[in-house]
C-alpha cells in the first residue's frame, strides 16, 4: 500500500506532465487543471491502497478517462473523433531524412549561446504547438513513451491497445513532428 | 543479405526514432519547468486536497473492520470463554453430565418413596390391635367389604 508521502511524491513528480498533456488534448488551462485535479482525487480515493510501483500506469488510465469525460461533458463530439482519428497517410514521408534532422537537433543543442535564449523559448513554444496539434492517439502514444518514460507493454495497456500499434503511433508521431518542424525551420 | 540489411535498416529507424522522442521530450520537460507559479500553485493545492481524501478514505475502510474485530472478539470471549478447547469440549458434555445425575436423583426418590410406603403399611399392620392373621381369613375380608 502506497503510504501519503509516496503517493505526495508521486503526484508531485507527475503533476506539470499531467497538466500540460491534458492541454495539448484540451486546450484549455483551466479545463486541464480541473482534469488533472479529477483524476488526482479518483486516484487518490479509489486506489490508494494499491503498491506505489502500480500508480503511474493507473494514473494514466485515470487521467484518459477523466479527459474523455470531459469532452463527453462538453458535447464536443465531433471535435473530439476529428482530434482522436488516426493520421492517414504520415507514412509518406519521401525523401525526409530523420537522421538529418536529429543531428542537426542535437548540434545546435550543444552549441547553443545565450543570445538565443529568448528565441529558443519561442522554439520550445511551437515544438509544444506541433505537439498539440498530432492526431490524439498518436500525441498520447508519444508523451507516454518518451516523457513519462513507459515502456511499449505498459503504454499498450494504459491506451488499451495492441503494442504494435503503441509502435505504430510512435513511429507517426515522431516523423510528422520532424517534419513539421522542419518545414518551420525550426533547429531547436 | 536483403533480409538482413532490411533488418538492420529497421533497427537503425527505431533507434533514431527513440533518439528523436527524448529529445523532444527533455525540451518538454524544460518547458514544464517554466510552468507559471499560479498553475504550479493550483497544482498543488489539488495535489494535496488528493492526498487528504486518500487519508480519509483509508481511515474510512479501516474502521468498519476495526469495529467488527473487535466484536467478534468480544462475542467468542463471551459464548466460548475465549477459545479454550479444552473448555469447549466440557461444555458440549455438560448437558449430558446433567441429564444423567438428573435422572439418578430421580431413581433415587422413587426408590426412597417406596420404601416410604412401604413402612407406613408395616407400621399401620404391626400397630393396629387386630392381628395381621386376621386378614388371611375369607370371613373377616367378606365382613370389611360389606362394611363399606
Amino acid at each position: 500500500m502506497a503510504t501519503d508521502k509516496e503517493l505526495s511524491d508521486f503526484l508531485k513528480s507527475v503533476e506539470k506532465r499531467a497538466f500540460k498533456r491534458t492541454v495539448y488534448t484540451v486546450r484549455d488551462e483551466d479545463a486541464a487543471l480541473d482534469i488533472v485535479q479529477d483524476a488526482m482525487i479518483r486516484l487518490a480515493e479509489k486506489y490508494a491502497d494499491r503498491p506505489a510501483a502500480e500508480l503511474p500506469l493507473v494514473f494514466q488510465r485515470i487521467l484518459s478517462n477523466a479527459t474523455m469525460d470531459w469532452f463527453r461533458r462538453q458535447k464536443v463530439r465531433r471535435g473530439v473523433m476529428q482530434n482522436m482519428s488516426e493520421f492517414e497517410g504520415s507514412d509518406e514521408d519521401g525523401d525526409f531524412d530523420l537522421l538529418e534532422m536529429l543531428e542537426t537537433i542535437e548540434g545546435s543543442m550543444g552549441a547553443e549561446s545565450a543570445a538565443d535564449t529568448v528565441g529558443r523559448e519561442q522554439i520550445l513554444l511551437l515544438i509544444e504547438s506541433e505537439i498539440a496539434q498530432l492526431p490524439g492517439r498518436q500525441r498520447e502514444a508519444f508523451l507516454m513513451r518518451y516523457w513519462e518514460e513507459m515502456d511499449v507493454a505498459e503504454t499498450a495497456a494504459a491506451m488499451g491497445c495492441s503494442e504494435g500499434s503503441v509502435k505504430t503511433h510512435c513511429s507517426r508521431a515522431v516523423h510528422a513532428l520532424a517534419k513539421a518542424l522542419k518545414a518551420k525551420g525550426i533547429t531547436p | 543479405m536483403t533480409q538482413l540489411k532490411t533488418f538492420s535498416s529497421s533497427v537503425d529507424a527505431s533507434g533514431i526514432e527513440a533518439r528523436f522522442g527524448l529529445r523532444m521530450a527533455a525540451m518538454l520537460n524544460e518547458q514544464a519547468d517554466r510552468t507559471p507559479h499560479d498553475i504550479s500553485e493550483r497544482l498543488r493545492v489539488a495535489r494535496e486536497q488528493a492526498i487528504a481524501r486518500a487519508r480519509t478514505s483509508r481511515q474510512l475502510a479501516a474502521a468498519p473492520a476495526t469495529a467488527t474485530q473487535r466484536l467478534g472478539r468480544a462475542g467468542n470471549a463471551l459464548m466460548l470463554g475465549g477459545g479454550n478447547p479444552w473448555f469447549n469440549r466440557l461444555a458440549s458434555a455438560l448437558p449430558l453430565l446433567l441429564l444423567v445425575v438428573g435422572l439418578m436423583v430421580i431413581d433415587e426418590l422413587h426408590d426412597r418413596q417406596q420404601i416410604q410406603a412401604a413402612a407406613e403399611v408395616d407400621v399401620a399392620l404391626l400397630g393396629d390391635e387386630l392381628p395381621p392373621d386376621a386378614y388371611r381369613d375369607a370371613g373377616f375380608v367378606e365382613f370389611l367389604k360389606s362394611r363399606e
